[in-house]
């Protein structure tokens, strides 16, 4: 039978208080805290990007050519354009590197006289490094030389240029970090602006809603309509070609991306349900827009900004290549690469460096963005 | 579409006719002035700026006149001149897609297939590479190496040849011109291949026997294709600003390098059409996707009119 409590049944006649006993009094059963410590949004993404170890390369080579772009300039004592007319076309010298055959200031003259090689006026004393390839071409010995390109110019022993030098003599090593921070400056400088105009733009026109929209999407329609090549032509032949009017021809078009990118968020969040109840609080559009919307958009933000600065970086370049950018004296990679262009047959390392930095910073900012989308967007990875 | 080009010719016009500094023939020592006010009213120069744009309008509307070009091709008519240069940059454009598309979707395919193995590390790896390093670098470097050091192929264009002889001296740039779209293909096709291999339909595909690189082929890629068009398309007008450079590393006499001379001549009417030709091109390519969303995928055809 079971004990089923009824109140005429008179074993539960006695039922006073000192029957009862409380099984628990010592310790309070609240609920156990947490060991470990809440991983907050950036800790979570931090977390997944540090375990990337392409994205942690391609940081540090970034923060390596942003040093470099900084204090490189100022490394040795010739200016950006200290033009010397004695050190033309020199090739690289590293002085540490000098035994090796690489960097050792040497270069191969093709098809010399063999019997000029003696002559002094032509070839100074102990210039001559290497010679090889003799052949015969119609009765005159001929030979490659490879000759040490300094004391060849008549250059003293203890100058040396790390990247060599340009047809007029100026130190490519100086020219190439300042190019470097040139390029840089405008990659970021626009990307910044371009985020900014964005974001406030996308937030308004997602935020509202319905015709402001409408119209403001429209807007971003034609603007995005005209071609990238027209709109920078245009946008450099009014302005002309400083640095600035090449800042803001980035900047013209590239905004839109951003915004459509933001009004989507926007779309996303503002009907759920913590907005509703923030805005039941009172709190006004402008505080929802900022501080309970917008934070959720703050990863592909960010992740859109890193892709945006090789795409800047290479715009700068692509309109210095084509005359329309900035112009020398002043130095950028783009400027480099075609002066460098112009002498690739006979002094290919003059464009080496240049093509070698752009290469290393376009990969290195897309294997970051790329490790940036999986830290903050997992299910994204690999797409 | 209309208006964005009306909208684009006007504001072309009025930025190239208002530059500053924009006083035609104004300070040639060679010409008296008499000479110089003969000039500027046969282009229409001494007219205000409102007046020479309606006259543009009106002739490029009813009668195709493009304008005469003033300083870089003295009295040849604009339409003249880029009738000269329009195909040579086509063809590089046009041949430089249809290399990239096969391959790409080749490699894409590949990678999928073999997805998590040695062959599709590679791929991504050449595909980053590939996406990061801009165009003219890749053209510099086959110009010094194949071109200069190998002696496999002419340095710069020779405009002399034909048939093979033109495709053997182009055939440097549009490589160069074709490793970012064969990249971007690759890495699109891949990421959606690789979304589609999981969809119930290969599953079914498989369960009746076939074996997964046949299912894949038959089924998968199909479906592949059709948010292929969004990529390809636009690709279009990618390559032809990157064949602007292109173009001026290898001596092409194309549109790339007389845009930037138009500009340094300065030959105004010139500078316009280029500007106007490249809007109508990039405009006509948003069109074609459109266009080709319906015939490719007849869902998003049906859905459109169910809509309305």
């Amino acid at each position: 039978m079971s004990k089923v409590y009824a109140p005429d049944d008179p074993q539960f006649a006695d039922l006073g208080p000192e029957r009862f006993v409380l099984t628990q009094l010592d310790d309070s059963i609240l609920d156990a805290k947490f060991e470990t410590k809440p991983i907050g949004f950036f800790k979570d993404a931090a977390i997944r990007f540090s375990k990337s170890r392409v994205s942690i390369i391609a940081l540090i080579v970034i923060a390596i050519v942003l040093a470099m772009a900084i204090v490189g300039p100022n490394m040795n004592e010739y200016g950006y354009n200290d033009q010397n007319m004695d050190y033309i076309n020199l090739p690289p010298k590293i002085p540490a590197f000098a035994k090796s055959g690489i960097f050792a200031g040497t270069r191969v003259l093709l098809n010399r006289r063999v019997d000029a090689l003696g002559d002094t006026s032509r070839y100074p004393e102990g210039c001559i490094v290497h010679k090889s390839n003799y052949q015969v071409i119609n009765g005159v010995e001929l030979c490659d030389v490879t000759v040490d390109y300094y004391k060849y110019s008549g250059v003293d022993d203890d100058v040396y240029f790390m990247f060599g030098t340009d047809y007029l003599g100026r130190d490519l090593w100086t020219r190439v970090w300042r190019g470097a921070r040139i390029s840089l400056v405008i990659a970021f400088v626009s990307v910044i602006l371009n985020s900014t105009i964005g974001l406030i733009y996308g937030s308004i026109a997602g935020y509202y809603g319905g015709s402001i929209d409408m119209v403001m999407m429209r807007i971003t329609e034609i603007i995005n309509a005209m071609p990238t090549v027209v709109v920078v032509t245009l946008f450099i032949l009014y302005f002309g070609n400083g640095l600035l009017s090449i800042i803001m021809a980035l900047v013209v078009q590239n905004w839109i991306g951003t915004a459509r990118m933001i009004r989507a968020q926007f779309y996303r969040f503002k009907n759920s349900e913590y907005v509703l109840a923030a805005r039941t609080l009172g709190v006004g559009d402008r505080t929802l827009m900022s501080r309970h919307i917008l934070p959720n958009s703050i990863g592909p933000i960010i992740t859109r900004t890193m892709v945006a600065i090789p795409s800047a970086i290479f715009t700068e370049s692509f309109l210095a290549y084509i005359g329309l950018g900035i112009r020398a004296p002043e130095s950028s990679i783009g400027v480099l690469l075609s002066e460098g262009q112009k002498v690739l047959m006979h002094y290919p390392e003059q464009t080496l460096f240049p093509a070698l930095l752009i290469s290393v910073l376009m990969i290195a900012f897309n294997m970051l963005s790329n490790g940036l989308r999986d830290a903050f967007d997992p299910t994204q990875r690999g797409a | 579409m209309l208006i964005t080009l009306f909208i684009i010719v006007t504001i072309g016009f009025m930025v190239i006719r208002l530059m500053p500094g924009n006083t035609m023939y104004a300070d040639d020592p060679d010409m008296s002035a008499a000479q110089i006010e003969v000039l500027r009213a046969k282009y229409h120069l001494d007219k205000p700026v409102p007046v020479q744009y309606v006259i543009f309008l009106r002739g490029l509307l009813l009668e195709g006149d493009w304008g005469t070009s003033i300083s870089l091709y003295v009295g040849v008519p604009v339409w003249d001149v880029l009738k000269a240069k329009i195909p040579v940059s086509m063809y590089n454009n046009i041949v430089s897609l249809m290399i990239s598309l096969p391959l790409g979707i080749l490699s894409g395919v590949i990678a999928a297939i073999r997805k998590n193995t040695i062959v599709d590390y590679a791929t991504s790896f050449a595909v980053v590479i590939f996406i990061s390093v801009p165009s003219f670098i890749f053209a510099t470097l086959l110009q010094y190496f194949a071109a200069f050091k190998w002696r496999l192929f002419p340095i710069i264009y020779d405009a002399s040849a034909t048939g093979a002889g033109k495709l053997h001296s182009l055939l440097l740039p549009i490589l160069a011109l074709s490793f970012s779209p064969i990249a971007r293909v690759t890495r699109y096709l891949r990421a959606e291949l690789a979304e589609t291999i999981n969809s119930d339909f290969m599953l079914l595909a498989r369960t009746k026997g076939l074996t997964e690189t046949q299912a894949t082929l038959r089924h998968g890629i199909r479906n592949s294709l059709v948010p292929l068009a969004n990529v390809v398309i636009p690709m279009f007008t990618h390559i032809m600003s990157g064949s602007l450079v292109i173009e001026r590393i290898f001596s092409i006499p194309g549109m790339g390098g007389l845009m930037v001379s138009s500009i340094n001549a300065p030959d105004y009417p010139l500078t316009l059409a280029i500007l106007i030709f490249y809007s109508l091109v990039s405009l006509v390519t948003v069109l074609v996707v459109d266009l080709a969303y319906g015939v490719i995928d007849p869902r998003i055809r049906i859905g459109g009119r169910n809509i309305e």
